[in-house]
């Protein structure tokens, strides 16, 4: 068994499964999407991007590019929140919340392939 | 993706992924711990809140509370976020710096600078591989001439000499090993403006690898390789763009040619010296019985060149263990006893040309005790030991690396000059006294200037003169008249004509001239000048040639032909 892999595994899994709890729920309902999970699954993924970082194979190439977009959605996604709340210094209403929660559910596609990036890799492995 | 921020991202993953994680934690612990505002309700802090004290905090900048004061339980958990993030941020900031002095990186960030400055470069340029003695020399004469350099040096120190050395334009340089062909590519062989690469490393092993490398990666560009063994001229002898030098061999063939033909010697180096100069004498080698003091390929090439010359030598080896071999006469010491035994006495030349300067100048004093009309030739070894070889008072002295250069030079400047300059070593003598004459007629005392006159179609002022049905036909001798006053004749003697790959020299004034002809002229640097105006424009040259001067622009070129159409009616 190999730690490095379990780590990295450990991370991208990790990334994917919080960014799918913050996206559960009905779109523009804000009592259902909590800021703390979507907090987590923003550092969860820059823990996943930086450990992607040096991987000069194909494959190392494109969950990079993954973990990039994720990254990308999930920052709008955090800004949006930030611009309402605390910029607007108004309360969170539908139409805010329905775009938070379509971001990320853009990054969860993104961490999604980075999933099936890791499961195709390890089932090449005929060591 | 760039290789130097590849190496960056991979050495900071560790010290970035303990960054983000302190921050996530402090940040998480103050959204938790609830705080109170001033009526003392219970109030949660922010992540955007969080986010910002954090920020401040871990970077040591410390704005303060905000936006009501903390309660304790809030103090004690800003105490845990300031000395975990502190601490990460040190961690961060230090593995940068060390990276930033690793040398490891430091190789990688200059390679890639130095890839880009080369791929970035404008001007032709020659890529020098190898700086040794040859390579400073022929760095200094080609920023005299303004060419643009390129150089790759093995070691270190010798590479940092040419950040400190005094060049117009300082040459791009990289230490590593020429012989990689990457190391080749990213000093630029393959790039459209490389003039030629030369091979100056110390070895021939390495100059034959560098020079093969050279040209399988760009066969189109000129490769000038020093070499000293037969077997390496043999290995790049079936090489088309290389050009070697073997400065032994051109140094023994002087020796060879002055004691033969020395008209043909004088002739040669008359044109090759540096233009302007005064022209050199004949070195007047007398002829007799020479004794050579050395060993190695030097020693054999001299003795190869007295042999072939007709005269007689021995030789003394300074080391055990040589067995005569057929003519050769050797001796094993160099002292006085094996000296008078190669026949000092009766010597006329000693050619001094061990490896060390300190042993050819003991040597010459020893042999000069004996014979003290001996003429002496010296092989110089070291370039810094100039004053002391001076002292020597030898008439003849051999420095590898001034041959080296000035050949790559003549190669570099004057390629066309390189093949007259064959023809009057291999044809008769009668060459070189006609072009003796000729030269001592036009230039007189001087070391001439040389330039080649293109018979370019595209040259405005050739246009007309080179179509096929102009009469009279355009000769060489007309390009020797005088543009500004077309009785006086320019000082300049036309050496080599170059047509179609095949090499007439010295032609005859009366040579028709075609499309696509080159020749090469020496001669005055003012008759290069005035010479140069039949490119630019016709008229000197329709002047010269008719003693009309013709009119220039539209209106007056058709007034010209109709006063000429009715002329011709009248007529």
């Amino acid at each position: 068994m190999n730690l490095e892999k379990v780590i990295f595994g450990f991370f991208v899994i990790l990334a994917c499964t919080l960014n799918f709890g913050f996206f559960l729920g009905e779109i523009d309902n804000h009592v259902l999407h909590h800021p703390g999970h979507l907090f987590a699954a923003v550092v969860i993924n820059l823990v996943a991007l930086v450990m992607k970082f040096g991987d000069r194979t194909h494959i190392g190439a494109t969950h990079l590019a993954t973990s990039l977009v994720a990254m990308l959605q999930l920052l709008a996604a955090s800004f949006a929140w930030m611009w309402q709340v605390n910029i607007n210094q108004a309360v969170m209403n539908a139409e805010t919340m329905a775009t938070i929660v379509s971001l990320s559910g853009g990054a969860l596609i993104a961490n999604l392939i980075s999933v099936i990036l890791l499961v195709s890799e390890t089932l090449r492995q005929t060591r | 993706m760039n290789e130097v921020l590849f190496v960056i991202l991979r050495r900071l993953r560790r010290p970035l992924i303990i960054l983000i994680i302190a921050y996530a934690i402090s940040v998480w612990g103050l959204v938790l711990i609830p705080g109170l505002d001033r009526e003392g309700n219970v109030v949660h802090l922010g992540f955007f809140h969080a986010l910002y004290i954090i920020s401040y905090t871990a970077t040591t900048i410390g704005f303060g509370e905000i936006p009501y004061e903390f309660t304790d339980a809030q103090r004690a958990w800003t105490i845990v976020c300031i000395y975990s993030c502190v601490v990460s941020w040190a961690y961060a900031l230090g593995s940068i710096f060390h990276l930033s002095q690793d040398q490891t990186f430091r190789n990688v960030a200059a390679r890639k600078r130095f890839a880009k400055r080369v791929a970035a470069m404008q001007e032709p340029f020659v890529l020098i591989v190898g700086y040794g003695q040859s390579g400073i020399m022929l760095a200094r004469m080609l920023d005299r001439i303004g060419l643009r350099m390129v150089i790759v040096e093995l070691r270190q120190e010798r590479a940092a000499i040419i950040e400190i050395g005094e060049f117009e334009h300082t040459p791009l340089f990289l230490s590593a090993d020429g012989r990689l062909p990457d190391v080749l590519v990213d000093a630029g062989v393959t790039h459209r403006k490389c003039v030629a690469m030369i091979a100056l490393a110390g070895d021939d092993d390495t100059n034959q690898s560098v020079a093969i490398g050279g040209t399988v990666l760009n066969p189109s560009v000129r490769i000038i390789a020093r070499v000293h063994t037969q077997i390496a001229q043999a290995n790049l002898d079936s090489f088309k763009s290389i050009s070697l030098i073997n400065p032994f061999v051109a140094f023994a063939n002087n020796i060879a040619l002055d004691l033969g033909s020395p008209e043909k010697l004088r002739i040669i180096e008359w044109l090759s010296g540096l233009p302007g100069g005064i022209r050199p004498d004949s070195l007047n080698l007398p002829k007799g019985h020479w004794v050579i003091c050395g060993t190695g390929d030097f020693a054999h090439y001299v003795s190869q060149a007295l042999e072939k010359a007709g005269v007689t030598w021995s030789i003394v080896e300074n080391y055990n263990g040589q067995i005569n071999r057929g003519s050769l006469d050797m001796h094993q010491c160099n002292a006085i006893d094996d000296l008078l035994e190669a026949g000092i006495e009766r010597a006329v030349g000693l050619i001094a040309c061990t490896d060390s300067d300190s042993v050819n100048l003991a040597t010459v004093t020893r042999a000069r005790s004996v014979n003290a009309s001996l003429y002496v030739v010296f092989r110089q070894a070291n370039v810094a030991n100039a004053s002391l070889i001076d002292a020597s008072m030898a008439p003849l002295r051999f420095l590898k690396s001034e041959v080296v250069s000035h050949r790559i030079r003549q190669l570099l400047t004057s390629p066309l000059l390189i093949r007259f300059l064959r023809h009057v070593d291999e044809d008769a003598e009668d060459l070189a006294q006609r072009t003796g004459k000729l030269l001592e007629a036009q230039v007189g005392e001087k070391v001439p200037f040389m330039w080649v006159f293109d018979c370019y179609t595209a040259y405005a002022g050739l246009r007309e003169a080179l179509a096929a049905d102009v009469d009279p036909p355009l000769s060489i001798g007309d390009l020797l008249i005088n543009p500004e006053n077309p009785p006086e004749r320019l000082n300049a003697v036309p050496l080599l004509l170059l047509r179609k790959m095949k090499e007439t020299p010295l032609p005859a004034q009366s040579t028709q001239l075609l499309p696509g002809d080159q020749i090469l002229f020496a001669g005055q640097l003012e008759a290069e000048e005035l010479q140069k105006r039949f490119f630019l424009e016709p008229s000197p040259l329709e002047y010269i040639r008719t003693g009309i001067e013709p009119p220039r622009s539209w209106l007056f070129r058709n007034l010209f032909k109709k006063s000429l159409n009715s002329k011709d009616t009248t007529i």
